[in-house]
């Protein structure tokens, strides 16, 4: 004779069986899904049609030199997304082992943008004849300090560096003038209609890259191979 | 009268030339001999700051870039020196700013292009400077940099950077090898002062330090 108690823990043992079986179906079924969505085929990118060749202006911290190299890489068409995904390119070379101006990895580059030169800015000029009611009048005159393109079509990039690039970046004139100057050759070598270069950090300006190399300033798109040693 | 930057300083440290060895105290050594060494040469020398905390005068601010540029340019120097200090390298690394000394170069900002018309001069300085270090045997490199603040100082200025004897960078903190740098800098600012002129070519105003924004931006 089977006692009471000893049928409800039968029953009890049946019924975690089952529950336990349900779960581990579930967990089964989540687990598949899981997978079918990481195997999902469908581009979420618009597709980069054939790799082409382009030069990347590597620096050297040994010599402090600037070398163009030929890498064969997919780009998109689109200008700023082409110079991001070059500038993107460039910084990961330098995150490879043995790398002769090593950087850290991950991305450096959060945006972008080429504005097309000259950038319309106006002054206010405030005129020396006061109104009948005293009040000074102002206008809108054309920024006589704008930047002016060195031809037509000519464009400024303003690259936005990501913060956590820019303050993991070693500290040094030499180190940090080749990093910039790398960035410029390589705009200069594959977007020739960037003209002038001008950097952000998280989208702010910034004085410094480590500590030397000046972000204020806009600097002039050049080939950086040649040495700009001093006469 | 020279001016001399001891770059960095307080909290900013510069960067870590050894586990012991930062390069704020590398730079402010070196104009510490630097300037005894010029006055000893009869030249009145101005620094940026004389101690670590690097800091405005009666006022407990650190210094900004802007604040050294703005000093120097108020004391009218026949030659500015901003004094860094690196673990790469050997010997003496001289830079002029990247500036172009002619027409072109973008102006959206005269403060951060304050230098150009000094350009010219800012490369003699160097040239001097860097006869008299190879003279002194001591291995030199010369080259052009943005540098902040040197592009706008209104002044012949360099970015002179001490890197190690040989390939030690212990040897940056030795007291003899800064001792000869500095005597071989002196020595080519004591030719240099009776050679330095105007600039060519003059800014249409020459700018003041920008007033600060009051939320903190720089301009």
């Amino acid at each position: 004779m089977i006692s009471r108690h000893q049928r409800i823990l039968f029953w009890v043992l049946i019924g975690c069986i089952l529950a336990m079986a349900s779960l581990l179906f579930w967990e089964r079924e989540r687990a598949r899904d899981r997978v079918s969505a990481l195997a999902d085929a469908t581009p979420i990118d618009a597709p980069y049609t054939n790799t082409e060749s382009i030069t990347l202006d590597l620096a050297n911290d040994s010599d402090g030199s600037i070398t163009g190299v030929t890498r064969q890489i997919a780009l998109p068409d689109e200008a700023t997304a082409r110079a991001r995904a070059l500038l993107e390119h460039l910084v990961a070379e330098y995150a490879l082992p043995g790398s002769p101006h090593p950087l850290q990895s991950g991305a450096a580059i959060d945006d972008v943008f080429l504005l097309p030169l000259p950038l319309n800015g106006h002054a206010i000029q405030t005129s020396t004849n006061p109104t009948p009611t005293g009040a000074t009048p102002t206008s809108l005159v054309a920024d006589p300090n704008a930047l002016q393109p060195q031809s037509p079509g000519g464009e400024l990039a303003v690259i936005d560096l990501r913060s956590n690039f820019v303050n993991a970046h070693p500290s040094g004139v030499e180190v940090e003038t080749l990093t910039l100057q790398s960035i410029i050759g390589t705009l200069h070598a594959n977007l020739p209609q960037i003209e002038q270069v001008r950097f952000l950090v998280d989208g702010q300006p910034r004085e410094t890259l480590a500590g030397h190399a000046d972000l204020l300033r806009t600097y002039p798109s050049r080939d950086t191979t040649v040495p700009d040693v001093a006469p | 009268m020279i001016l001399l930057d001891p770059a960095h300083g307080g909290v900013d440290s510069g960067s870590r030339i050894t586990d012991s060895i930062a390069e704020k105290d590398v730079t402010l050594n070196l104009a510490f001999k630097l300037r005894s060494l010029l006055a000893a040469r009869g030249f009145n020398v101005v620094m940026t700051h004389d101690s670590d905390s690097a800091t405005e005068p009666n006022s407990p601010n650190p210094l900004t870039l802007d604040d050294r540029a703005g000093i120097a340019n108020h004391a009218h120097p026949v030659a500015c020196l901003l004094l860094h200090a690196t673990a790469a390298g050997n010997g003496v690394h001289l830079y002029s700013s990247e500036l172009n000394p002619t027409a072109g170069e973008p102006t959206a900002n005269p403060w951060l292009t304050a230098q150009a018309p000094w350009v010219v001069q800012s490369q003699r300085l160097q040239k001097q400077l860097g006869t008299a270090l190879t003279r002194a045997g001591i291995p030199l490199v010369m080259s052009r940099a943005s540098v902040r603040p040197v592009d706008s100082l209104t002044c012949p200025a360099l970015v002179v950077e001490l890197a190690p004897d040989g390939s030690d960078a212990t040897s940056l903190g030795d007291a003899s090898y800064q001792q000869r740098v500095a005597e071989a800098l002196a020595t080519a600012l004591v030719f240099w002062k009776n050679q330095a002129q105007p600039p060519d070519r003059l800014p249409a105003a020459i700018p003041a330090a920008p007033f600060p924004d009051p939320t903190g931006a720089r301009p």
